[in-house]
């Protein structure tokens, strides 16, 4: 038996499924100020006179991450940069305190400048003045060579032991230096309250005599084993629609290009699947106001929802973007397009004459009858959603490209399902499919697809490695670690056997080893590096990935 | 937020090159990627990044007699570099940029008119097709490009040498010390457009302070009395103190401060060849100064500010150099008229043309109608030499894109007439007045048609 539990903004939802089946769903509205409760009230639920060792697995998504981080309730952390020639570092914007610290490495990994120790003493003798508990030190292109970071991070703890130092190469591996500044800096601003959380959540399991692991979604659609999640949680940011993408691939056919709509209260979260695999942000997640390295489904966000205030403008109407309580016939104050949906008898919810009242008064306003009137909101709001799904393919069709061969690929996809999921306005999705020539979808337990998604996704693992043989040194973005190359004349295929090996170990360590034959290399390229005329060593780039997925054990739905 | 939003398009070509230890080779932007990815530029909102595209072949013919066709004179990598530059006037010239930056690879500065193979590491001439497609599209007519590459831009400079509307300008290393051993102060451009082509050949080492001289005391005077609707900057790096292909001794500093006061409307990526030491700085510069961010902390990690100094003598020369060609330019018209008088009713020069990549040889003989109302139509007659006694004669006519009446039937004329000369192997018409190109082959009398 699997268990798939999602606290959503709203609603907290949880699913038991058996051999492929679902049996079992919950809902309670998500108390915000009570997250372990809502999770366990609902797990209650659902367990209750089932045969606890026929558990297999529990996978939690849950809002923690983005509420600590939207309520200010981080740790303060004091940036330490060190960023060498370039931009004026004055022009990023990563909050209040941040140092500047000389010393420079170069893309290579070559240092161009030391590092100013007696600065960074000073710096870091003024933070725990200040009382900072937890500091980030990251130095441009400290992926490519850790020493200053790790030096810098050695002098901080010589000051002063208690502090906590997090190095920006242990954060990401990828190009783009205030990405991963800011992304180190909310990995170490969210553990200390994580790890509570997590505790309290093991703790509230072991309770209930669960033997089963536990494991948390990511943002990436990836599940993680709950301890080897505190190492960063920030990861597991924004693993509500990824559950709901998760979901809409276990409900759907394999391999097909889809549209997940999930219509909420006030928003409707957009996200796309291409040939079966869910689109990942190319650049990484936007955070409040700080743009990351986290790796999250690329998920559009419309002010677009069931609950949407509506208003006569001209002779048509306008929705949203704001909402005042519940729709009009579930006992709210103004009337919504699910007001408009009830009283057009698309959807089945709240009171048929509260719904009408409401759109013979926005009929009043714009002199029509409540029909014509209740038929604008809907197509008001299907335009909206079609033209956002437009957009959505076109800014896809539009990310750059650095090669002939994918400038020259990239053909234009359009969608075959748009498919409805979530507690919402589920009346809209046939009708939008309709506009847009595709199969609209609404799976069986739709309203928990989130949970199901949950349950039933996959470990989700990358690995970035680069070997520079002029220099005789490889390192692995994700981990941080560096090692030696002996062979200058290295070769892809042999790049591609290390990536695969430190894949495996990689996976092991992080508890999800049984999955590491499902990794693939995802790109590889060499350059040779010519000076003068000759070739005097290569660089080689290969990227593995384990993609998001279904587990074996899921065989209801589509696979 | 500066104001600014500039578009950005960065193709490096990572799987193109012209061969594997050539300096056009696969690594030559990859240091340039690894350092404004890791300043996250992209992510500035100042920068928009735009999505290279293909041109389409007529683009080319726009510009370009290819022999024997298009086709033959490019790959899918030079129809990118164009099409970029494309994309980018289109966004500019729709106004949802301020300006641009197409930094992208092959180059194309050394392609002339006609094309027999590739010269100086070009092809086709990027910003000559991204001028001609801008004027032809959206109607303007007064374009200055300023080629701040270290060679001399020759083939921009013989693609717009006779029209009055294009201001090419160029400064370089010496002709007398360096590839591709033209660009002297008597090409002044054809007799219609006199001084509407100013050759700038600087002493090799020249830092930064010799340059902005010239920049101060010459461009941007000429500049602002032309007074263009469109200024490109034909952006080359070669002129950077480590370049392995030229002697000058320019800093990233220097070459982002050239692009702030220059502020170029459009800049394409030409030369540069220092792929460490060098670009990743300079474009990190020219970035940022397009962008209007401050670019003062970007420098080459063995840079000492003031360590290139100018001698008297240098000082002295580039001075009077700078005196020279202002006073050409404050004498244009007067020296149109005298061109125009010696020339008679058509001007002809012969020109023999080396191809260093492709090892050919070509021999052109050109003339030009000294019209009353236009800047003429004009004639090539170019047979190239490719080794193991093998040529190609081909004969071109060209309608310029203002040309007159008379000049486009004359030039009709003179393409049918010459279907029938068994001299040439394919004969050319460029029309661009009728966005018309078309290519006859004299053997298999048939014609292709842009
Ligand atoms: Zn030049
Ligand atoms: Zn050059
Ligand atoms: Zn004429």
């Amino acid at each position: 038996m699997l268990i798939g539990i999602d606290v959503g903004g709203t609603t907290t939802d949880a699913v038991l499924i058996e051999e492929g089946k679902v049996i079992r769903t919950a809902k309670v509205p998500t108390d915000h100020d009570n997250l372990l409760e809502c999770l366990i009230s609902p797990l209650d639920d659902i367990i209750r006179d089932v045969p606890l060792e026929k558990i297999e697995r529990v996978v939690l998504s849950t809002t923690l991450i983005t509420n600590l981080i939207a309520e200010g309730k981080t740790d303060p952390v004091a940036l330490v940069l060190e960023p060498g020639p370039g931009m004026n570092p004055d022009d990023y914007t990563l909050g209040d305190e941040v140092h500047i610290i000389r010393g420079a490495i170069d893309f290579r990994g070559r240092e161009i400048q030391p590092l100013d120790e007696k600065q960074m003493k000073n710096v870091a003798a003024t933070l725990a003045d200040r009382g900072y508990e937890k500091i980030a030190v990251v130095s441009k292109f400290g992926q490519r060579n850790s020493a200053h970071e790790e030096r810098m991070k050695a002098i901080i703890t010589g000051v002063s032991p208690k502090i906590q130092v997090e190095m920006g190469h242990q954060a990401s591996g990828w190009l783009n230096f205030p990405r991963r500044a800011a992304t180190t800096m909310l990995k170490v601003a969210t553990q200390d309250r994580y790890r509570k959380f997590a505790a309290e959540i093991n703790k509230a399991i072991s309770q209930r005599k669960i033997k089963a692991p536990v494991y948390i979604l990511k943002a990436d659609g990836g599940t993680l084993p709950l301890d080897k999640s505190m190492e960063s949680p920030v990861e597991t940011i924004f693993s509500g629609p990824a559950a709901s993408s998760m979901g809409v691939m276990a409900l759907t056919p394999p391999d097909q290009t889809s549209v997940v709509v999930d219509i909420g209260g006030t928003t409707t979260d957009l996200a796309l699947i291409l040939d079966g695999k869910p689109l990942i942000s190319s650049t990484g997640a936007k955070v409040d106001s700080f743009l990351t390295h986290i790796r999250a489904f690329s998920v559009k966000s419309v002010a677009l929802g069931g609950d949407s205030i509506v208003r006569a403008a001209g002779d048509g109407v306008t929705l949203g973007p704001e909402r005042a309580g519940p729709a009009f016939c579930l006992g709210g104050p103004e009337p919504t397009p699910t007001d408009a949906m009830k009283f057009l008898e698309m959807i089945d919810i709240g009171d048929g004459s509260l719904a009408e009242e409401a759109m013979v008064g926005l009929g009043r306003e714009l002199d029509c009858s409540a029909e014509d009137v209740a038929r604008k909101v809907v197509d008001v709001a299907v335009e909206t959603l079609v033209r956002e799904i437009d957009q959505m393919f076109l800014a896809w069709e539009q990310e750059p490209a650095y090669r002939v061969w994918e400038v020259l690929q990239k053909e234009k996809i359009r969608p075959q399902n748009v498919v409805g999921v979530g507690g919402g306005s589920l009346g809209l999705v046939p009708l939008v499919a309709e506009r847009m020539n595709t199969t609209g979808i609404i799976p069986e337990n739709a309203t928990v697809a989130n949970a199901i998604g949950a349950a039933v996704a996959r470990p989700t693992l990358t690995l970035t490695f680069r070997a520079d043989t002029e220099r005789g040194v490889y390192t692995v973005a994700e981990d941080g670690t560096s090692g030696e190359v002996r062979d200058r004349k290295m070769d892809l295929e042999q790049a591609e056997d290390m990536a695969r090996k430190l894949i495996v170990e990689r996976a092991e360590r992080l508890g999800v080893g049984e999955y590491a034959g499902e990794a693939v290399v995802t790109h590889s390229e060499v350059f040779n590096m010519v000076r003068g005329w000759s070739t005097v060593g290569r660089l080689l780039d290969v990227e593995m990935e384990i993609p998001a997925g279904l587990i074996s054990e899921w065989t209801g739905g589509g696979r | 937020m500066t104001g600014k939003r500039m578009g950005l398009i960065f193709f490096p070509a990572f799987d193109w090159s012209i061969s594997p230890t050539h300096p056009e080779r696969e690594e030559r932007l990859l240091y340039t990627r690894d350092q404004i990815f890791e300043e996250g530029l992209m992510d500035l909102p100042e920068v928009e990044e735009y999505k290279p595209r293909l041109a389409e072949l007529k683009d080319i013919a726009r510009v370009h007699l290819c022999v024997p066709n298009v086709e033959a004179q490019v790959t899918d990598a030079h129809l990118i570099a164009a099409g970029s530059t494309l994309v980018l006037a289109d966004a500019y010239m729709d106004k949802k940029i301020t300006n641009a930056f197409a930094l992208v690879r092959p180059p194309g500065h050394h392609s002339m008119r006609v094309a027999h193979g590739n010269r100086g590491f070009c092809n086709v001439n990027n910003e000559a097709i991204m001028v001609e497609y801008i004027r032809r599209k959206y109607g303007i007519r007064k374009v200055a490009i300023v080629d701040t590459d270290v060679h001399h831009g020759d083939g921009t400079q013989e693609i717009f040498y006779h029209d009055p509307d294009v201001l090419f300008i160029s400064f370089h290393q010496d002709g007398r010390t360096l590839y591709p051993g033209s660009g002297f102060m008597d090409e002044l451009g054809g007799p219609k457009a006199m001084a509407r082509t100013i050759n700038i050949p600087l002493p090799p080492e020249t830092p930064d302070e010799g340059i902005h001289y010239v920049l101060d005391e010459l461009v941007l005077p000429i500049l602002k009395e032309f007074d263009p609707q469109l200024v490109v900057n034909s952006a080359g790096q070669d002129n950077h103190y480590t370049d392995p292909l030229a002697n000058m001794r320019f800093s990233a500093q220097g070459y982002a401060r050239l692009n702030e006061k220059l502020s170029p409307d459009i800049a394409v990526l030409e030369g540069g060849y220092a792929i460490e030491t060098a670009l990743p700085y300079v474009n990190t510069g020219i970035i940022l100064a397009m962008a209007g961010l401050d670019y003062s902390h970007v420098r080459e990690p063995d840079f000492v500010p003031g360590q290139f100094q100018m001698s008297r003598t240098m000082k002295a020369t580039i001075e009077a150099i700078v005196q020279h060609q202002k006073d050409a330019w404050d004498r244009r018209d007067e020296l149109t008229d005298t061109a125009v008088s010696r020339a008679g009713p058509f001007y002809r020069r012969k020109k023999s043309i080396f191809y260093d990549t492709d090892m050919i040889s070509e021999s052109q003989e050109e003339s030009v109608r000294m019209c009353p109302h236009c800047s003429g139509y004009m004639t090539i007659s170019s047979r190239a030499s490719k080794g193991y006694g093998t040529s190609d004669r081909v004969f071109g006519v060209f309608v310029p894109l203002f040309a007159c009446h008379r000049c486009r039937e004359e030039a009709k004329e003179e393409y049918e007439s010459r279907k029938t000369d068994s001299a040439f192997d394919y004969i050319y018409l460029q029309d661009k007045t009728a966005d018309d190109y078309r290519c006859y082959s004299v053997h298999e009398k048939n014609e292709r048609v842009y």
